[in-house]
């Protein structure tokens, strides 16, 4: 994550969790609070693959 | 034909006025070395050079070429059709480019244009080119030119030759291309009686300075088996890390892998370059590999260019003497040497164990 | 520096003659300025082909990969911590090598004193601390640490880590040296400042693979980026796939990159691709306090588990 972050990836759009199969709360709140926190950032313009030029 | 004379006042206009016909390339310094670059209006090609970091083969042979494009979206009429790609086939004139890069795409035309086979690709975009070509006053110590079927003013392969002559450009048109180019730069001094002498005179001092040299004499006579079983293959290729530097900066190599990208529903298929010294060039289906040590694809490389080709086509070396591989290699393997010991190589003196 | 050679050489000769190796693995001269070429001595009578000066910074760790001969190696501080990763990966046997080691004082930077001239260069010579360097008939005098390569300049280990001959005396190790200037300029930059400055780090690269070739750290016998299938990379000249190579390719070194500089002097177009080993090193030292190949008796982080590993990141 740290070298994600070093070329350029915004803070918070990669996130790490450990959640249990039993865990089902956490995995929830988890999906929310990713979600929100990807969301605030706005979509990703940088590392995506763009369709190849054919011009 | 005609030698123009041209002040170097005079030059950065016509270099200019060309640029309403053709889409120009030249030298661009870029920090401490020099690239073939578009040159747009207002940009100069940077004559003070000795030759680009990587050659110009890229202009008409790129890294990554698209060929066709497809759509797997099974509601369109043309799904998984290959619809070609247009090309852009208006005129474009490299500027400044070396002697021997221009030799070089004669030598690879060679294997991309034959009676049975043409690659559209690469002869569209070759057609397309002018090349005023820049003859080397001052070689490196690398070049070899001389002695690999090319030299510092040669001009088999060019369409016109310039040479620096001090405060004026002497501009010679070697075919129709080259004398429309002229035309368009609206160049039209017609040098001095002399100029030729001046010329030849340029040319025997800049051939003298180059002191490295290569024999290809018994090349053609050696026999290719036992030149492929030569001791020296192990030694020579010890080294070698096995990167693609010496393919990818050779004006000569032209290899390439076909490749389909799809990015959704819609995919282009693509060629790029590749490189005999990587493992995947050879690896078969099967997942047998004819070349799957490092030795074998150090032998190809040389054997490909200077035992295979020769043979094939009956006309020198696959390679111009441009130093490229020499001074960029990561490890020193210096095709110099390795194509003076293919020349010598004596199987019946060879007298190391087997 | 090139005093050593007479003892390289000595020690080389011996070691075959005693048939306590089958070859010695260091340096020949090279064919042009400022390089020198890995080769091996397999006969007493051609140990005078070795060479030793401040152009021999390809790591010869990369040169004993998976070999079953019994090797001599020249090893200088980087090389003998890789010859450690070698051993602790099970890359080739501690009892197969003969080390012969080499306190270094650093390698030149071919590029930085080719940049230093406008006329190509003719010759390098060294003595001592002097560079002297002819370009265009004239002879120029440059000290040696003006033109290190900049991983030899931030070298904190000089002498080799493990050794089993040594060719000079030992040398002061650098201290005060500040390694990772360059990770914390990169790190106060913006996201999209980061972003654009590894996009234009990257941008003259042409996928020829010499900086993972040249790192003895490489030797998947199928590397991610020429796996087909599946393929996780594509091959074409796209910045984000050429992106993905070169920031996986640093994420297999984690933990284990010596800081050699084989990767950014093996370059042929010069891009500083130390740039991101550079910042997992930084990022091992401070969070496992461990720096590669210094000690073949503990395991390296990535491949063990301890309780009180850092995993602040995990939420």
């Amino acid at each position: 994550m740290n070298l994600m972050e070093h070329m350029g990836i915004e803070p918070g759009r990669l996130q790490f969790s450990w959640i249990s199969s039993a865990e089902s709360t956490k995995f929830v709140e988890t999906v929310k609070s990713v979600t929100q926190a990807v969301k605030a950032i706005g979509p990703n313009t940088t590392y995506k693959k763009n369709p190849v030029k054919v011009a | 034909m005609k030698v123009i004379s041209i002040d170097k006042t005079e030059w950065a206009n016509g270099i200019e006025k060309t640029k309403s016909i053709y889409r120009l390339f030249g030298p661009v310094k870029e920090n401490t070395w020099h690239s073939f670059m578009p040159l747009g209006p207002g940009e100069q090609p940077d004559m003070a050079y000795g030759n680009s970091r990587l050659s110009p083969k890229f202009l008409v042979h790129p890294q990554t070429e698209p060929m066709f494009e497809y759509n797997l979206d099974e509601k369109q009429a043309d799904h998984h059709v290959l619809k070609e790609i247009p090309k852009d086939v208006s005129p474009k004139a490299i500027i400044g480019i070396r002697p021997c890069d221009a030799s070089a795409f004669l030598l690879v035309k060679r294997n991309f244009d034959t009676p049975t086979y043409k690659d559209p690709y690469w002869l569209t975009a070759y057609n397309s080119l002018t090349l005023i070509g820049y003859a080397c006053n001052q070689p490196c110590s690398t070049c070899f030119c001389t002695t690999a079927g090319c030299g510092p003013f040669h001009e088999e392969g060019l369409d016109a030759i310039l040479v620096d002559a001090g405060d004026r450009y002497l501009l010679k048109a070697l075919t129709e291309k080259g004398e429309a180019y002229i035309q368009s730069a609206g160049w039209a001094t017609s040098a001095p009686s002399d100029a030729d002498q001046s010329i030849e005179k340029l040319k025997s001092t800049a051939e003298k300075a180059i002191a490295s040299h290569v024999s290809t004499d018994k090349l053609r006579n050696q026999s290719t088996t036992q030149l492929y079983d030569a001791p020296f293959w192990e030694e020579i290729a010890f080294s070698c890390i096995n990167c693609g530097t010496c393919t990818y900066s050779c004006p000569t190599c032209w290899c390439f892998d076909i490749q389909d990208e799809n990015h959704g529903k819609c995919g282009v298929r693509m060629r790029n370059w590749d490189s005999c010294m990587y493992p995947l060039f050879s690896l078969h289906g099967t997942g047998h590999n004819p070349r799957g040590a490092k030795a074998h694809r150090v032998r190809q490389r040389f054997m490909h260019k200077l035992k295979y080709y020769v043979d094939k086509y009956d006309n020198g070396i696959q390679c111009v003497g441009c130093g490229r591989c020499i001074r960029l290699c990561p490890v020193n393997i210096d095709i110099r040497k390795v194509c003076n010991q293919m020349n010598s190589y004596d199987p019946a003196a060879c007298v190391c164990p087997v | 520096m090139s005093l050593y050679i007479d003892k390289i050489k000595e020690t080389a000769e011996r070691l075959l003659k005693d048939g306590s190796v089958d070859m010695v693995i260091g340096f020949r001269k090279g064919s042009v300025p400022m390089m020198n070429e890995p080769c091996f001595i397999q006969k007493p009578q051609e140990v005078h082909q070795l060479v030793w000066d401040s152009n021999c910074g390809i790591n010869l760790a990369n040169y004993l990969t998976d070999r079953k001969e019994k090797i001599a190696v020249v090893a200088k501080g980087c090389d003998s911590r890789n010859i450690v990763n070698h051993i602790v990966e099970n890359k080739i046997k501690r009892e197969k090598l003969v080390i012969i080691g080499v306190p270094c004082t650093g390698m030149i930077d071919k590029r930085k004193i080719a940049g230093m001239f406008d006329k190509p260069i003719d010759a390098v010579t060294e003595d001592g601390d002097i560079i002297l360097v002819t370009s265009a008939g004239k002879e120029t005098r440059l000290n040696k640490t003006d033109v290190l390569q900049e991983n030899c300049a931030l070298c904190i280990h000089r002498n080799p880590v493990i050794y089993d001959e040594l060719v000079g005396d030992l040398i002061e190790e650098q201290t005060g040296i500040d390694r990772y200037a360059e990770v914390r300029r990169v790190e106060a930059m913006s996201p999209q400042e980061k972003w654009q400055y590894f996009e234009d780090l990257l941008s003259p690269c042409i996928r020829c693979y010499a900086c993972r070739n040249a790192c003895p750290l490489c030797y998947c016998p199928t590397c991610f980026v020429d796996e087909s299938r599946p393929q996780w990379v594509g091959k074409s000249q796209d910045p984000i796939d050429t992106r993905t190579f070169h920031f996986l390719r640093a994420y297999h070194c984690a933990g284990r990159c010596t800081d050699c500089g084989a990767c950014e002097r093996a370059c042929p177009v010069g891009i500083k691709v130390r740039q991101f080993t550079s910042k997992l090193n930084r990022d091992c030292l401070e969070m496992f306090g461990w720096e590669a190949g210094l000690t073949l008796d503990q395991r390296p982080p990535l491949d063990t588990y301890k309780p009180n590993d850092p995993n602040d990141f995990i939420k």
